[in-house]
């Protein structure tokens, strides 16, 4: 058994009973079954965790060393937006969240809702199967000290914030956020979370969200990762569509030491339609990971995968997604599209869009490609009198658009093209053209 | 203005050009004409510095400057414009921005001020009117989705707006429809002064019946092999490429 597993188990056994133990041992057992994944594990093959498997982890601390600086944070939404803005520490709930509605979002807290609603958590928490591989996943079931639920009910029209601050006191400490979105049919809204790091230390963030949209449900979610380079992240992303719903997925990754940040969808019932849009960014020797599965189970349901990754210096990007189209699944539509753009000789991208399909009549189309700066369009500006530089980030610039174009929430958009020109060389020169 | 001595160039390897000689003076303009793979569009393109061509002999001068010893962005700002055959596509990066930053570039090195963007504006709405484009330009990536002839178009409005003193401009009649060419050969015409100059690259004769050209030359297995007044784009016109190549043998 791994350093890191012990360190789990021993954290386990160090924890006191809640409402939800019986999920949570069946969870921690499977999970201390399967172990940690390996490079063997289909998923997993781009991402070592050696290193982190000999480590032993503590729990994270729920309270920061010192006040958190707001200037850490993107400015992802604007004050005439009247967002509202939750902040979890490592994971941790601020207190006295008991049921609270802000902008017509009831949010309460998991463990509280495990004791006075079973019923409605049962539903979001099954029980481990031996089908189960997500071990992630397991062991963020068996340790997240509590969680956010949220309820949307009607359509809000503010967006909402989960901040979400990693801040350590050690090194090797662990946190396992979790987050569960619950639209009901007809409801729409804009949630925004957003990961930040405070101070040097952040604890490895194994966190989890669940969104589940009711029928003709809207949601725009955004996850951005704008952690240091310290940070790791494991985040999974679980999206489950009723009839007619629609949800705009952005995966953000502009930080981190190690992102590794998965999502899977089920488009559950007719209709239900998806748009994921995943800007990934690799500098320094970071490692992004990002792995996305859409199931089309039901007929005539919709996906769209928009990637681009850009690497540069020494980093490494990786992006698999894979679109399976369940037998009885008729008039699936869906499309993957991966741009990468290496920018050092040195950096390393890999996209493997694929495809898994038992239904007749579907319509589904792939496509990926990943070089340099295209040298015909360099040309072309060069002979305009374009300097090298200019010319380059330019293109680079061009190359994200359409990621964020897609995006609603205009101050969003602004925040995150301001942060990604600053990891992108001649960020000085980039700036110019917002 | 510009004087190419013995120019002999490579492209991935094969010898496309074969000591090309040529002299271009200020206020003319020169035609250069020849059968597809004469080596047309190489010639415009090593003229605008593509790094991948590779010049194995011969010298060329722009305005007594060696202009082989300048990157492709220090020609275009000394006055040297390509309007390219195939007009590249680059969504994501906008029009106006393109031609603003191509006109600060050839300012900045002049060592003018950069353009009012007001008045960088009403000069763009100016050109475009008199090239009959659309206000939707504006708004749009470069080249993004244009028609061959919204992209021709396209690059007579940007040399219009950077006023070069040498215009190189590749085959931009090709795919034409006669109203185009002719709102192409006004925007041409109207460059014309006695401090600048004009190449044509062009396979066929039309585009001469609007642009009159002082010269005419016929580019041939990389070498210009016959010269003369515009007489000789409408006798190549009548007799057809055959007749210049059996000369070059003969």
């Amino acid at each position: 058994m791994s350093a890191a597993l012990r360190s789990f188990e021993a954290q386990w056994r160090a924890r006191t009973a809640d409402a939800l133990q019986p999920v949570r041992e069946q969870a921690m057992q499977r999970f201390l079954k399967l172990g940690l994944p390996t490079l063997r594990d289909e998923t997993w093959r781009y991402t070592d965790l050696r290193s982190l498997a000999a480590q032993s982890f503590e729990a994270a601390p729920c309270e920061t060393r010192g006040a958190v600086d707001p200037a850490a944070s993107l400015s992802l939404v604007d004050a005439d937006q009247h967002a509202a803005t939750v902040s979890l520490i490592n994971g941790c709930l601020p207190p006295n969240v008991e049921k609270t509605l802000i902008n017509g979002i009831e949010i309460s807290s998991i463990k509280r809702l495990s004791q006075s609603d079973p019923k409605l958590m049962a539903r979001f928490f099954p029980p481990a199967t031996d089908a189960d591989q997500r071990r992630w996943v397991l062991l963020n079931t068996a340790l997240f000290v509590d969680g956010l639920y949220l309820k949307i009910t009607r359509q809000v029209t503010q967006p909402l914030v989960i901040l979400h601050v990693s801040t350590g006191e050690r090194a090797h400490e662990a946190a396992h956020p979790r987050i569960i979105i619950d639209a009901a049919p007809g409801s729409s809204a804009t949630i925004i979370e957003h990961h930040v790091s405070h101070g040097d230390i952040a604890p490895l963030n194994n966190s989890n969200t669940h969104i589940s949209l009711g029928m003709d449900a809207q949601l725009e979610h955004y996850r951005v990762y704008a952690t240091g380079a310290g940070a790791s992240h494991l985040d999974s992303l679980d999206i489950h569509q009723a009839h007619g719903s629609q949800c705009r997925q952005f995966t953000i990754a502009l930080g981190g030491g190690l992102v590794r940040s998965s999502l899977e969808a089920h488009l559950n019932e007719p209709g239900a339609s998806l748009d994921s849009y995943s800007l990934l960014v690799g500098h320094e020797d970071r490692h992004v990971d990002c792995v996305n599965i859409v199931t089309h189970a039901a007929p005539n349901t919709r996906s769209r995968q928009t990637a681009r990754a850009i690497a540069s210096d020494v980093s490494r990007v990786i992006f698999n997604s894979k679109v399976i189209v369940n037998a009885g699944a008729a008039g699936s539509d869906s499309q993957q599209s991966c741009r990468g753009l290496l920018l050092s000789p040195s950096a390393e991208i890999d996209t493997r869009p694929q495809l898994e399909i038992h239904a007749d009549e579907v319509k589904c189309a792939h496509g990926a490609t990943t070089g340099r700066l295209d040298p015909d369009m360099l040309f072309y500006l060069l002979s305009r009198g374009l300097d090298r530089e200019t010319a380059q980030s330019l293109l680079v610039y061009a190359f994200l658009a359409d990621v964020l174009t897609g995006m609603s929430v205009s101050s969003a958009r602004a925040a995150i093209e301001n942060a990604l020109i600053n990891q992108l060389p001649d960020s000085q020169i980039l700036r110019k053209f917002r | 203005m510009l004087v190419i001595s013995d120019l002999s160039a490579r492209v991935a390897g094969k010898e496309i050009l074969n000591g090309v000689n040529l002299e271009v003076n200020a206020g003319e303009v020169h035609a250069i004409m020849g059968p597809n793979g004469s080596g047309k569009s190489t010639l415009a393109q090593v003229l605008a510095g593509r790094e991948d061509y590779e010049v194995t002999r011969g010298s060329v001068t722009f305005e007594g400057q060696d202009l082989l010893a300048m990157r492709a962005e220090e020609r275009a700002r000394a006055g040297l414009f390509l309007g390219f055959q195939y007009p590249v596509e680059i969504p994501g990066v906008n029009n106006v921005y393109l031609l603003k930053a191509a006109l600060n570039a050839k300012r900045k090195a002049a060592g003018e001020p950069e353009v009012d963007a007001y008045e960088f504006l009403a000069l763009i709405r100016q050109k475009m009117k008199f090239m009959q484009m659309s206000e939707s330009f504006l708004t749009r990536g470069v080249n993004e989705g244009f028609s061959g002839g919204e992209k021709k178009r396209n690059e007579v409005l940007q040399m219009l707006v950077l006023e070069p003193k040498l215009a190189i401009l590749d085959e931009t009649d090709s795919g034409l429809d006669i109203d185009a060419l002719k709102v192409v050969s006004t925007g041409v015409n109207s460059l014309r002064d006695p401090k600048r100059a004009v190449v044509l690259v062009t396979h066929y004769q039309r585009l001469l019946d609007y642009v009159i050209p002082d010269q005419v030359h016929v580019l041939s297995g990389g070498r210009i092999v016959k010269s003369g007044d515009k007489s000789l784009a409408q006798e190549l016109e009548r007799r057809g490429y055959d007749w210049v190549q059996g000369a070059q043998v003969a």
